[in-house]
């Protein structure tokens, strides 16, 4: 068989905010149909990589490429120019994103957070995308909650929302920045089940988490991250029980003994 | 002729007219302030019928345009018995504007002092009057600082009204200059100028506060 | 008081609707359009932008209204009363309402932005469909504020000769020799017409307190 083209090819990325370098020269290709945590203490760089993976943030240096086409920049070396805005907005469709406090829209239903984009951006016949979101709704457990606003809702709930958004603009690849953290403990498990589902039937995903069991569980790929590079990328059960790396080790020790 | 120069053989006339504006705002304030405080202490101290009756009034006085206030104090008084030229005219009517909303912004600033420091001073034994002075009106004074500025400037911008009953102040003159020598752009814009310069003052004044704030309050 | 002296003053208040309508419409978008050159920092205009709305913040508005009527003139356009104040009362409320705006804007949550970008919504969209219909309503109370302050500004056109409530009374009490009772009318009026506006906002902002929680942006 052919080498598949990656969903994601990051290659020598760096982000610099005013002197601090918080990404040096990151390489990294996700698969089609892949889970991938991204791993590493507080500060080590993995939202930041995330966050440039859809241009939210704008690299220093290096390229993106998803499915094979470039995102935010075309071109290489010193021929690289900026994107413009709406084809930066196309490219944007093809990768969701679940943020970390939720960012739903407080104006809109849980129904018209789903569709806003959809029949925006997408163009889609709002009936259809109204049809879609409410299966993706039931999908998640969230059917009744379809015609209610988001400040009526649990933080497990609304991150629930904040997937099916995501998963309704069928995007090739969903990005998760740090889904869980700003949930109470006993909504962690709902959100988390919810992904473990979507990885099940092979979406592509590329999710920061803290949730270190889960990792384990659900990953095609670890990715561990540290001081603005990747220092290791290895299965789960390869990282987990033969890290290569000490600062992989110390990591993992501290990890289990604080959840 | 040009018309910086007749600002510049106008500036008695504009001198005096900013000197009554000033000295119409700081008499205001003078009066207004302590009335404000007195205001927002019994609109949240008082017995019932005392404080709603008060509420209403603060609430009428905030739904009238100051000049018809001005008017009926300027033509009023006079029914009552009270004769008084333009200027004190319009020092009552500018005082008693300016106290309604003052003693909105202190009932308001009141509210939002912390309940702890307040039953700390009570365990402590602190007497009501003492509560209000050593506690909550040092915080308020300083806290309040941004929307007392803010009235300020309002009332600058009132006492222009007062040209209308003739009291002699910056916009009169400015009016009085442009309409004696037929060129407008110049007088109004000296006119504007001085008042960009009051309240540049009163901002000034507020920024100072605010640095207090920040060294005590953090 | 007779009943042509309440007519005048009755006719005076339909002025006094149509000047404050028309100036609320053409200001609160005009505010709207200074907080967003400013707020996207727009060289050269966002610094001009900003220097006008600082004056005309400091000049009060009767100063304000002789400047328009009478400088415009100069510059070679002649406009009748009516006009002149309704120019004067929008370049006013627009500059108090473009600080509303501006700060709504500045304080607007930025991952529900970055959301709206992240799907693909372009910047005209994310502020046509996520943060304006958002700011608006959060900024309901302050906004209707200056509809009230703005109402309360209006008396100051009566010195360029419009006829509106106050000059309509004014005029009465001249006729008749008794300005007060004309004024307590038109203090009425006001009242009135100021407490009306308020009570709508408290109902409105009740109605959209139901709908969408406590507005927070």
């Amino acid at each position: 068989m052919a080498e598949t083209v990656p969903a994601i090819a990051v290659r020598g990325v760096c982000k610099d905010f005013g002197g601090f370098e918080a990404l040096r020269d990151i390489d990294l290709d996700i698969a089609p149909g892949t889970t991938t945590c991204i791993l590493g203490p507080s500060g080590s760089g993995k939202s930041t990589l995330l966050r440039c993976l859809n241009w939210l943030e704008e690299p220093s240096a290096g390229s993106i490429r998803i499915d094979g086409a470039p995102i935010g920049r075309i071109g290489t070396g010193k021929a690289a120019r900026p994107m413009d805005r709406r084809a930066l907005a196309a490219a944007r469709t093809r990768i969701a994103m679940v943020f970390q406090h939720f960012a739903l829209w407080p104006h809109l239903t849980v129904l018209g957070n789903v569709t806003e984009a959809p029949v925006h951006v997408l163009g889609r016949p709002r009936r259809e995308a109204e049809a879609e979101g409410r299966s993706i709704l039931a999908r998640v457990g969230l059917a009744e909650k379809a015609d209610m606003y988001p400040h009526t809702l649990s933080g497990g709930q609304k991150q629930r929302v904040a997937i099916s958004r995501a998963l309704a603009m069928r995007p090739r690849v969903i990005l998760f920045d740090e889904p869980t953290s700003a949930l109470d403990p006993e909504m962690v498990g709902e959100v988390l089940g919810v992904i473990r589902e979507l990885a099940r039937e092979g979406l592509t995903m590329v999710i920061v988490t803290h949730e270190m069991s889960f990792a384990r569980d659900v990953a095609d790929t670890i990715v561990f991250m540290e001081g603005g590079c990747i220092r290791e990328v290895a299965t789960p059960h390869d990282f987990f029980t033969a890290p290569r790396t000490d600062r992989a080790k110390g990591f993992i020790l501290r990890g289990s003994s604080t959840p | 002729m040009n018309g910086l120069q007749v600002v510049w053989e106008n500036r008695a006339v504009f001198l005096w007219g900013a000197g009554n504006t000033v000295s119409l705002v700081l008499g205001c304030l003078l009066l207004s302030l302590p009335l404000g405080v007195l205001g927002a202490v019994v609109l949240t101290e008082a017995a019932a019928p005392l404080r709603r009756l008060l509420a209403e009034l603060v609430d009428l006085l905030r739904c009238v345009p100051f000049l018809l206030l001005a008017y009926v104090v300027y033509y009023g008084l006079p029914e009552l018995g009270l004769r008084l030229d333009s200027w004190w005219a319009g020092l009552v009517s500018l005082t008693l504007y300016t106290t309604a909303y003052l003693a909105e912004i202190f009932r308001s600033a009141f509210r939002a002092v912390a309940k702890d420091d307040i039953e700390a001073a009570q365990a402590f034994g602190l007497s009501r009057s003492l509560l209000y002075r050593r506690i909550i009106l040092p915080q308020v004074a300083i806290t309040a600082a941004p929307m007392i500025g803010n009235q300020i400037i309002t009332t600058i911008r009132d006492s222009a009204l007062l040209m209308i009953i003739t009291v002699q102040e910056l916009t009169f003159a400015a009016n009085f200059v442009s309409a004696n020598h037929f060129t407008p752009f110049a007088p109004f814009a000296a006119a504007v100028g001085l008042y960009l310069l009051l309240s540049l003052v009163v901002e000034e004044g507020v920024r100072r506060m605010e640095r207090v704030r920040r060294l005590r309050y953090g | 008081m007779t009943w042509p002296a309440i007519r005048t003053i009755l006719d005076g208040t339909v002025v006094t609707a149509a000047l404050a309508a028309v100036s609320i419409l053409l200001s609160l978008p005009l505010g709207l359009l200074i907080a967003l050159l400013r707020w996207r920092r727009v060289p050269v205009v966002a610094g001009l932008l900003a220097t006008v709305v600082s004056v005309v913040r400091a000049t009060p508005f009767v100063t304000l209204v002789l400047f328009v009527y009478f400088i415009l003139p100069s510059a070679g356009l002649e406009l009748d009363p009516v006009p002149a104040a309704i120019l004067a009362l929008t370049l006013n409320t627009a500059a108090f309402s473009s600080e509303i705006w501006r700060s709504a804007l500045q304080s607007f949550p930025r991952d529900q932005r970055e959301a709206a970008l992240a799907f693909g919504l372009s910047e005209a969209g994310t502020f046509t469909r996520i943060v304006f219909p958002q700011i608006w309503r959060a900024n309901l109370g302050p906004l209707v504020s200056e509809v009230t302050i703005l109402l309360k500004c209006t008396p100051a056109v009566a010195v360029i000769g419009v006829v509106e409530i106050t000059r309509a009374a004014s005029r009465v009490g001249a006729e008749t020799y008794e300005p007060l009772p004309p004024f307590l009318v038109a203090t009425l009026i006001y009242t009135a017409l100021i407490a009306a506006i308020v009570r709508g906002q408290r109902v409105l902002e009740r109605r959209i307190g139901r709908r969408f929680g406590a507005v927070s942006p």
